[in-house]
């Protein structure tokens, strides 16, 4: 077709072997469905010699679970016709692909069938993952929203107020701030706090009369963000100081490891 | 006609009666092959299985003008078994450092197959120069891309491309030429 063509063909020989990827698998697959006859006879070429090859090698009887497995699926299915209409509970663009796929078979002939078909299936599992994936975030963004209510509900509330707490010890940088109602309790926005050691967690303590009190544990990620939903203390006295230290993961009932985060009193 | 071809008319046809002799004519040739890519009995068990189901479902796109049946059922199990590794490999991560011994050494469970294709000189594969031979087993054995092979060898990817090629034209000579 061009002066290049032959590399075309040298595509041709890896692409039977399954060898291509990148760049040259899209390139050549584009040129082929083109309906190049000479990389058509090259890959044919080229798979009748990889058929040879496989018939110089050994041969193995299959576990015979795989035979009966076949041969039952075979009894339970029924005749041809009926499994045809079965193919329209398809999603529509499942269809679209199908059509794709008719379209290179019909171009190229019946030999690339078996990738576009493999490449099919991978693309419908993958759309699985992708929807997967999609309802976990949306499930994330619809707890952080209600969190976001949650909070600026409090914030209506002439009796809440905002405590800043400051960094200290191992971690100079970290901030945070904390909306809180004395009697609805608060949530915790914390910066800069890297992410805990591994097995351990960061734990909020109210401070009130100089006896702290255990208000939950959290974790911060990669970008040292975290947040945490904190219960109101319980007799309703108002709480002096919030301070936040490193602890086993599961938490501890007093503080024992170092203050990274403290407001003032 | 070929009696392949024949069972694969009478699947396209419906008929069911001809699936067990095309089954038990192939699987021992496919079998083998998907082992070696898979590397695992399991999935090699599974892969198989999907293998002939399609091929009963796509018995009709079945073109005897384009190739052997032989062609036909060992281009579609190769592509599977690669699929199956290839995605395997994309979650694990682990790209090429899972294969490292598979050319070399024989698939899970030894047996007749536990024959390296190399080890047995009279095969057209180990008549090919070494650096074809290599490539031509690291694609055709171990199932890697072209740019894996690459990376492997430490060869620029044109030569890898360049000695698949020849490698494939001399096969297809030993093997008498044209099919
Ligand atoms: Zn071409």
């Amino acid at each position: 077709m061009n002066r290049d063509h032959d590399a075309y063909e040298t595509l041709a020989s890896v692409y039977a072997l399954g060898a291509l990827d990148g760049d040259d698998l899209a390139e050549f697959e584009a040129h082929l469905a083109r309906g190049c006859e000479r990389c058509a006879a090259t890959l044919s070429a080229s798979e009748e010699t990889i058929a040879r090859l496989a018939a110089e090698g050994p041969r193995r009887t299959p576990p015979p679970e795989v035979r009966r497995a076949l041969l039952q699926r075979l009894e339970a299915t029924a005749p041809r016709r009926e499994r045809a209409a079965g193919r329209s509970l398809w999603l529509p663009w499942m269809l679209g692909m199908a059509a794709a796929v008719i379209a290179a078979i019909w171009v190229t002939g019946g030999f690339i069938a078996a990738r576009y078909e493999a490449r099919l299936d991978r693309m419908t599992r993958e759309a699985a993952e992708a929807r997967e994936r999609l309802r976990q975030e949306q499930d994330g963004l619809r707890a952080e929203l209600q969190r976001y209510a949650g909070v600026i509900e409090l914030l209506r509330d002439p009796a809440t107020r905002v405590v800043t707490l400051r960094g200290a010890g191992a971690a100079p940088e970290a901030g945070a701030r904390l909306v809180w109602n004395e009697t609805r309790g608060g949530q915790l926005f914390v910066t800069n706090l890297p992410p805990a050691p591994e097995g351990k967690a960061y734990e909020l303590w109210t401070i009130t009369g100089g006896r702290p009190r255990a208000a939950g544990v959290f974790q911060t990620d990669a970008s040292g963000k975290g947040t945490h939903a904190v219960e109101a203390a319980p007799g309703g006295k108002p709480v002096e100081v919030f301070a936040v230290t490193v602890e086993p993961a599961a938490g501890a009932s007093s503080p024992t490891g170092p203050i990274v985060l403290a407001s003032a009193k | 006609m070929d009696p392949g071809a024949d069972l694969i008319r009478r699947m396209a046809a419906g008929d069911r009666q001809a699936f067990a002799p095309f089954y038990d004519r192939f699987a021992p040739l496919v079998y083998p092959l998907v082992l070696r890519i898979v590397r695992d009995r399991q999935d090699a068990a599974d892969v198989l299985q999907d293998v002939f189901w399609e091929v009963w479902q796509g018995a009709h796109t079945y073109d005897p003008a384009r190739g052997s049946p032989e062609a036909w059922i060992v281009m579609r199990a190769r592509s599977r078994a690669i699929d199956r590794v290839r995605a395997v490999r994309r979650r694990s991560e682990t790209f090429v450092a899972p294969l490292d011994d598979s050319v070399a050494q024989a698939p899970a469970g030894g047996g007749a197959d536990a024959a390296s294709l190399a080890a047995d000189r009279e095969t057209a594969l180990a008549r090919l120069p070494e650096p074809q031979r290599e490539v031509i087993e690291l694609a055709y054995a171990a199932g890697l891309t072209q740019t894996e092979i690459a990376e492997r060898l430490k060869q620029p990817l044109g030569t890898v491309k360049s000695r698949i090629r020849l490698g494939l034209e001399r096969l297809r000579e030993a093997f008498g030429g044209a099919p």
